[in-house]
């Protein structure tokens, strides 16, 4: 019985609080369109996250 | 915990004695007891050296306080803290475990190595940090470039670190072992040797020796090797003029220091590429006073070249008017009593000036030509068709012109045999192709053919650093160290120069040298273990007496002139190319393609800095649209940013024009090197114009019979200047050579300014700037060299669409009077360090404030981000942060940062700190050595890498500097100043030396 | 015949007789039973109607804020060299909004116009409610907003200090001090309604609050005395804050070296057209709050005739500021400011210009007529005018100055986004949200200070209880 009273008031609710924020994604979404989001070759995940500089070897410095 | 002690009593009580001494009771020693715990409590000798401030101008101190000392600790346990935790998943930060010996943190470490570009050698200093390259700039031992370099060549070091790399081979998609890679290419290579098949490989031009020796050794150990070297930006006429002219490949070398005339064909010389040029140029123009010698400049182009803008004198002329406008100046010169070269007929030439150049300039020029003489010189640019080229040969003959040196080079191929190669290998005549740091995939004019005639060839190999469009048509990638890790030689025409690595191998890749040395030992040949030894053993033998390798490689060069005979014009050559010049008519119209300044070929258009450097001319970034000239666009209704369609030979690209000022009439420009399909930067910006290459060598860049459309829309340009006109504003001043010897000044006052406050005062510094605007040429060397010096960010294309690029120094350029050849000025812009700074008052929080050596400076950490001192700075050179451009950076691309140079992330406002790093190692050096700071010591980013000496930085406290002399000159005088800002820049004025009027006529 | 004896005789002219300032009878019991009942009824559902949509507005604009928390500054329009944009437009636009308020209240209320005393209470809630939307500006427009706190002057260990020759330092004082002195001076005037309304207050949560809320007011002689003092000092206070916040913020240009801001006419020029957006934004609401909840006799016709009257006035003198920019462009010969000033009338946002010229001085010219003065369609049409207009006003002097200065090269052309409109969305949905939880918590109207204006209230010279 109690459900039954609710239900529209949630549904009310969930409106009153998707509404705004479905509008505000799309307003987002037309200032930074969707085909910007880096790009699409990044580099394979599986790379270490350092990655180690050795000297050269043989090489002959000015100064320093 | 200055309050001593109570005195104790009479000497009855009990007394401890520390020393003998003090036990003996001398007065020294009571005297150091009862200093002991007093502040400062150090022995004299400590505290008498010379008394120079303290770099952050703190009175030097006696010592340590408990105070400080507890301070000390404290900080150092924060300290200590701090550095334990770091950015999330970056991992723990530890001190060496073992140290390289040549690597001592926090100093920097010089290399001497080169670089290649075409056929153009790049002798450069390399600045490492804790085993890391970050900064190139040119071999200062250099006779030929004088420490300066080209600005894709600075921007080259973060290639070095381009995510994109390939970090281990690759055989069909899998990554393998390079044994087993090599394993594939050795067996092909074997088989083909067998079977007496032809193995192609492409590579790019050799302008190396020692490669040159490696390549015949390959030729030996596999006779049936066909060896293209490729440059598809240079324009292959160069070639054919050569072979005609002078019956072999050369490359032409201005030598601008002797030229007093110098004639342009088209050729953009002064366009960054050649420092060598930039130099001499520059050297003729920093003009202390109107009696100096000045050189004249004319310029007869169809696009608007940033030779062209700093033209004395300027004619638009489509390229194809060109050759017969530069016989017609020969038979004029010859009519004139000029000796033609023995076999010349110029008789099919007509006489009299071409209608495309009024009568009055026609006859300055062939006069100023004529009187030059041996100092006379006339270039010709490499994208224009052959007979152009044919007729700068023999101006330059007729001339005797010193200002030019031919060096016989190697020779290029042409698209033509690349053609041929492409039949052959849609015939099945390879067994197998390798591919050597070239794209044609992406560089071949008809690309479906390429794809289809290499689709046939068994084994396909490809030598490269990021996969490209080559790559992906290959089975076997063989990743190739970038040219900071690796071996290498090149000849200059003023030295022999040496390339060295100066990191070990970021990655697991290999040298391509080093792979054909593992080809020629599968092959049988006997040859030394890697390049380096292969490299060490040719110049053992090859070195002058007294020189060692390892001296060579300290100097980066062995200096000595390559003994080459120039090669002799033959004058047979000339009157075909005077006919086909005559009958040469553009129909429709001219297409101009030519090498971006950005990307070049399109090698480095996965380069963010310098796609994201603007065009000297039009200031695009990240993008290649088509310049179409005033009258056309007018004609055709096109405005900027429009889409418009090109179409030639039944090929048509869609992308944006912009207007182009100066261009003449009936010529289009597009640069090459954009369109690309691969690499994280690269793709998708601009098109692809290689296929409108012509297939035809004598004139591959120039192609007529061009269409253009609307194709209806319009394109947000990527660029960074919008508005391009002074307004009547006194900016940028120019003045020509009679102006200068009359009137410097010209109408212009100084202001009167008057303040109320007191004067500022700078005890020991006061660092100034002074750029001098007739020799700068817009080249934006300077830009690049700022952006590798100081972190500076890139933003992307979209972002410097709205304005948000983050360049501490820029370029501003100017056009003035009728649009369809305008005056042009160029103005380098970056913070002037006013002395009266606007935006230092308007900071709430007092993040940007005056130093006492007259440095405008950014507390970035203190900034909020209010932006209002960016809208109180009249110049407009401070930028913000406006997203985040730093901080999701990771390895490698953060491997390239100056670790002197804070990293700014969003919301914060960053502009120009003359360097203040630099400054400060300067200060540093000199106190170290107890000396004080010597005068062009301290140089900024932009000074070191401007290849025309333009910019010069130093102390204006000191009379004796160049900068302060420099800013008394008669042609100072300083931007915006009647606001009383009082800027630390002041700026010299542009010289032109016009023939006709006002300009010095004895040139 | 001596004026001071006309009035001891009584024998003043008609024309001056001052109308009375309710329509119809009036007595201090109904006066209660008509304002005091709102907070006491259930609000009708257009009230609810109207809360959902400025929530959804207030909603968006909230979003709009944290979503450029999340990405930065860059999330908005502006740009090299329009660093500011629509965050000090719509900084300086609220800040104006909130300026009638405390005219009303203060500076009114020490000239002894007693007609302001219907309108007061009203006209100061939507001043803080407008300096609510304002301050929000400063604190997110900065590009690191987490560290907005070292805009002021509190002592650390760093011994780091603000930078007291900044005027955006200023503006954190002037826009604080004002607040806190309009919020105070509102509460004051407040505190003998509360005390009314919880002796009339039946429910027992409304009963404590509304306590707790008077202070303990129990209508004391000395109560009345204390308030009286302290309302006259607050109100002398807030009197020099009306003229000094506006021209803090107009330093905030005026002492720039930006041309089109550099000008001395600031100060004045902005406090002029603070009063006169606030003005307008007072009649738009007023309008409304008169027809929908039954105030016609307190909020009289005669109420909105004045303040049109203020409206056109200034007016008036935004017409006379903005020649005296166009003459003192002319006149210095300086070529930057002439640029910037032909900016305004000609070029990209030579619209935007002819839009604040409009709407701030050819519309409002209407309201010389009497008859436009009663038409409530005039009055709002100027009044969305004027707001409108005013928005402009702003948008000419930051954005149209900012775009081209000094140096041709850097001049650009400015676009908004979406967050841009989202944020100024939002900060209406505050605003009117305010508005209306207000309208149905506090009584709107002061019903001491009218009771004081009711007839027979005042000692009068023509009744019987005349006493010195």
């Amino acid at each position: 019985m109690a459900d039954d009273t609710r239900k529209p008031m949630f549904n009310r609710l969930a409106a009153l609080v998707a509404g705004p924020f479905l509008l505000g994604r799309e307003a987002v979404s037309l200032a930074f369109r969707p085909d910007k989001d880096g790009p699409p070759e990044t580099p394979p995940k599986l790379t270490p996250s350092r990655i180690t500089v050795t000297p050269p070897e043989h090489a002959i410095k000015r100064r320093g | 915990m200055k309050t001593r002690l109570p005195e104790h009593g009479p000497l009855e009580t009990p007394r401890f004695w520390r020393t003998l001494e003090e036990r003996i009771e001398t007065p020294e020693a009571q005297q150091a007891a009862h200093d002991e715990f007093l502040p400062g409590a150090i022995p004299p000798s400590f505290n008498m050296g010379p008394d120079y401030n303290d770099v952050h101008g703190l009175p030097p101190q006696s010592g340590v306080s408990r105070r400080d000392f507890l301070g000390l600790v404290s900080a150092a346990a924060a300290l200590a803290a701090t550095v334990a935790c770091d950015r999330k998943g970056q991992g723990t930060v530890v001190p060496y475990t073992k140290r390289p010996v040549e690597v001592i943190p926090g100093v920097a470490n010089y290399y001497a190595s080169a670089h290649q570009e075409g056929r153009r050698v790049y002798p450069v200093l390399v600045k490492t940090r804790e085993g890391r390259p970050i900064h190139l700039t040119g071999n200062d031992e250099h006779p030929g470039v004088k420490g300066k370099t080209s600005p894709r060549t600075m921007a080259d070091v973060l290639r070095l670190y381009d995510p994109d790399r390939l970090r281990a081979p690759k055989a069909s998609g899998r990554v393998v072992s390079w044994a087993e890679a090599e394993g594939h290419l050795h067996a092909a290579l074997t088989g083909a040797k067998a079977a007496g098949k032809p193995v192609l490989l492409i590579s790019g031009a050799v302008a190396s020796p020692s490669r040159k020796a490696l390549l015949a050794d390959l030729k030996t150990a596999l006779p049936t090797l066909e060896h293209l070297a490729y440059e598809p930006a240079a324009g292959d006429a160069v070639e054919v003029a050569a072979l005609a002219s002078f019956g072999q490949a050369v490359d032409l070398q201005p030598r601008l220091a002797k030229a007093k005339v110098i004639l342009s064909l088209g050729a953009d010389f002064l366009n960054g590429e050649d420092p060598e040029a930039l130099g001499a140029w520059g050297a003729k123009r920093r003009l202390k006073s109107a009696q100096e010698s000045i050189n004249r400049l004319w310029v007869l182009e169809g696009p608007l070249t940033l030779t062209g803008t700093n033209a004395d004198e300027r004619v638009p002329v489509s390229p194809s008017r060109l050759g017969a406008m530069a016989f017609a100046l020969a038979k004029e010169l010859a009519g004139k009593g000029v000796a033609l070269p023995a076999g010349t007929d110029l008789s099919g030439v007509s006489t009299g000036a071409p209608a495309e150049i009024p009568q009055a300039t026609w006859a300055s020029l062939v006069k100023d030509l004529k009187a030059a003489g041996r100092q006379a010189v006339v270039l010709c640019g490499a994208q224009m068709p052959a007979e152009v080229h044919q007729a700068a040969h023999l101006l330059n003959a007729m001339l005797g012109s010193e200002a030019v040196a031919a060096i016989p080079a190697e020779p290029l191929a042409t698209v033509k045999e690349l053609e041929t190669a492409v039949q052959g290998m849609a015939a099945g005549r390879f067994a197998a192709v390798l591919f050597w740091d070239v794209n044609p995939a992406y560089t071949f004019p008809q690309a479906a053919a390429w794809k289809d005639a290499v689709a046939k060839v068994p084994v396909r190999a490809w030598i490269g650093q990021v996969e490209d469009e080559t790559a992906a048509q290959c089975q076997l990638l063989l990743p190739e160290n970038h040219w900071l890790e690796s071996w290498g030689d090149f000849s200059t025409p003023s030295a022999a120069v040496l390339q060295q690595p100066t990191i070990g191998t970021l990655y697991d890749t290999r040298q391509g040298e080093d792979v054909l040395l593992d080809v020629l030992k599968a092959l049988g040949a006997a040859v030394p273990d890697g390049y380096h030894a292969y490299l060490q053993a040719r110049w053992k033998k090859e070195l002058p007496f007294g020189t060692s390798f390892e001296q060579a490689l300290h100097d980066g060069l062995v200096k000595g002139e390559a003994k080459a005979s120039a090669p002799s014009f033959k004058g047979a050559s000339v009157a075909a190319a005077a006919k086909r010049a005559a009958a040469s008519r553009a129909e429709g119209l001219e297409l101009v393609l030519f090498p971006g300044f950005a990307t070049h070929d399109g090698r480095h258009a996965n380069n963010s800095w310098l796609q994201e450097t603007p065009d000297p001319i039009s200031k695009m970034t990240w993008d290649n649209p088509v310049a179409v000239s005033v009258q056309d666009a007018k004609a055709l209704g096109i405005e900027e940013g429009d889409l418009v369609n090109l179409s030639l030979d039944g090929i048509t690209l869609k992308l944006p024009a912009v207007i182009q000022p100066g261009q003449a009439q009936g010529v289009l420009a597009l640069a090459l090197g954009y369109g690309r399909t691969t690499g994280g930067v690269a793709k998708g910006m601009g098109v692809n114009a290689f296929p409108l290459v012509g297939l035809e060598p004598a004139s591959t860049h120039v192609r007529s019979g061009a269409r253009l459309a609307k194709a209806g829309g319009k394109k947000t340009l990527s660029r960074t200047q919008s508005h391009h006109r002074m307004e009547g504003r006194d900016l940028v001043r120019s003045l020509t050579m009679d102006e200068f010897a009359h009137d410097p000044q010209g109408h212009h006052h100084r202001p009167e300014l008057v303040t109320l406050y007191e004067e500022q005062r700078f005890p020991d510094h006061k660092w100034g700037m002074v750029i001098d605007l007739a020799a700068c040429v817009g080249c934006s060397a300077c830009m690049v060299a700022c952006q590798s010096e100081n972190n500076v960010a890139t933003v992307g294309p979209e972002q410097v669409a709205r304005g948000r690029e983050m360049h501490w120094i820029r370029i501003d350029r100017y056009y003035e009077g009728e649009l369809e050849n305008p005056k042009v000025v160029h103005q380098p812009m970056l913070c002037q360090h006013c002395d009266n700074a606007p935006c230092e008052n308007v900071c709430p929080v007092n993040a940007t404030n005056h130093s006492a050596e007259g440095l405008n400076q950014m507390a970035y950490n203190r900034c909020v981000g209010t932006r209002y001192c960016a809208n109180n700075c009249p110049y407009k050179v401070r930028r913000f942060n406006f997203l985040e451009y730093t901080a999701f950076k990771t390895e490698p691309e953060t491997l390239v940062y100056n670790p002197e140079v804070t990293v700014r992330p969003r919301g914060i406002m960053e502009k120009c700190s003359f360097c203040v790093q630099r400054i400060n190692d300067g200060k540093i050096r000199a106190k170290g050595e107890g000396r004080a700071i010597l005068d062009g010591e301290i140089t900024t980013a932009c000074m070191a890498g401007c290849p025309s000496d333009a910019i010069v930085f130093g102390d204006l406290k000191d009379p004796k500097s160049k900068v302060s002399q420099l800013v008394a000159a008669t042609r100072a005088y300083r931007v915006l100043e009647e606001l009383g800002v009082k800027p630390a820049i002041t700026y010299l004025a542009d010289l032109k030396n016009p023939a006709l009027e006002g300009g010095h006529h004895e040139a | 015949m001596k004026p001071d004896a006309a009035i001891l005789s009584g024998d003043i002219p008609e024309a001056l007789i001052e109308p009375a300032l309710t329509v119809g009878v009036v007595t201090p019991g109904s006066l209660d039973d008509q304002v005091l009942a709102f907070p006491e009824t259930r609000p009708p559902k257009q009230w609810y109607i109207g809360l959902a949509v400025t929530l959804t507005a207030l909603i968006i604009g909230v979003g709009c804020i944290g979503y450029v928390f999340v990405t930065g500054i860059g999330a908005w329009g502006n740009t090299s060299p329009v660093f500011w944009a629509f965050d000090i437009i719509n900084f300086v636009f609220w800040v104006g909004i909130g300026h009638a308020g405390t005219l009303i209240s203060a500076i009114l209320f020490l000239f002894r116009k007693r007609w302001r005393n219907a309108i007061a209470r009203f006209a100061e809630a939507m001043t803080i409610f407008a300096v609510i939307c304002a301050v929000i500006f400063p604190l997110i427009h900065i590009g690191r907003p987490w560290l907005a706190y070292w805009l002021f002057p509190y002592p650390n260990q760093r011994a780091l200090w603000t930078n007291f020759r900044s005027p955006l330092l200023w503006d954190v004082f002037a826009v604080n001090t004002y607040f806190s002195v309009s919020a105070m001076f509102w509460y004051l005037g407040l505190i003998p309604d509360i005390a009314s309304m919880r002796d009339r207050a039946t429910g027992k949560v409304r009963k404590v609050i509304y306590t707790v809320l008077a202070m303990g007011w129990r209508g004391a002689a000395s109560h009345w005395q204390h308030y009286e003092k302290a309302y006259l000092l607050l109100a002398g206070l807030a009197t020099g804050l009306v003229l000094s916040v506006h021209s803090v913020v107009s330093f905030d240009f005026a002492t720039s070296v930006v041309p089109g801001w550099h000008m001395t006419i600031f100060p004045p020029y902005f406090v002029a057209g603070a009063i006169f957006a606030g003005f307008a934004m007072v009649v738009m609401v007023l309008v409304v709050v008169r027809e929908t909840m039954q105030l016609k006799n307190l909020i009289t016709m005669r109420h909105l005739d004045v303040m049109n009257k203020v409206i056109l006035a200034m007016s008036c003198l935004m017409g006379y500021s903005y020649m005296m920019e166009g003459f003192t462009a002319w006149y210095s010969m300086n070529e930057y400011l002439h640029h910037s000033f032909m900016n305004i009338i000609s070029g990209t946002y030579g619209w935007a210009g002819w839009v604040t010229i409009s709407c701030n001085i050819f519309i409002p010219q209407i309201l010389w007529f009497k008859k436009a003065r009663a038409s409530y369609f005039w009055m709002i049409l100027v009044a969305v005018g004027v707001t409108i207009g005013m928005w402009f006003e702003r948008f000419v002097i930051i954005v149209v100055s900012l775009h081209q200065d000094y140096l041709p090269s850097a001049w650009r052309i400015y676009k908004p986004t979406m967050i841009d409109f989202g944020v100024l969305l939002g900060t209406f949905g505050i605003f009117f949200t305010l508005v209306l939880l207000f309208a149905r918590v506090l009584p709107v109207i002061a019903t001491t200070e009218v009771k004081a204006i009711l007839p027979g209230a005042q000692p009068s010279h023509h009744g019987d209880d005349h006493h010195v």
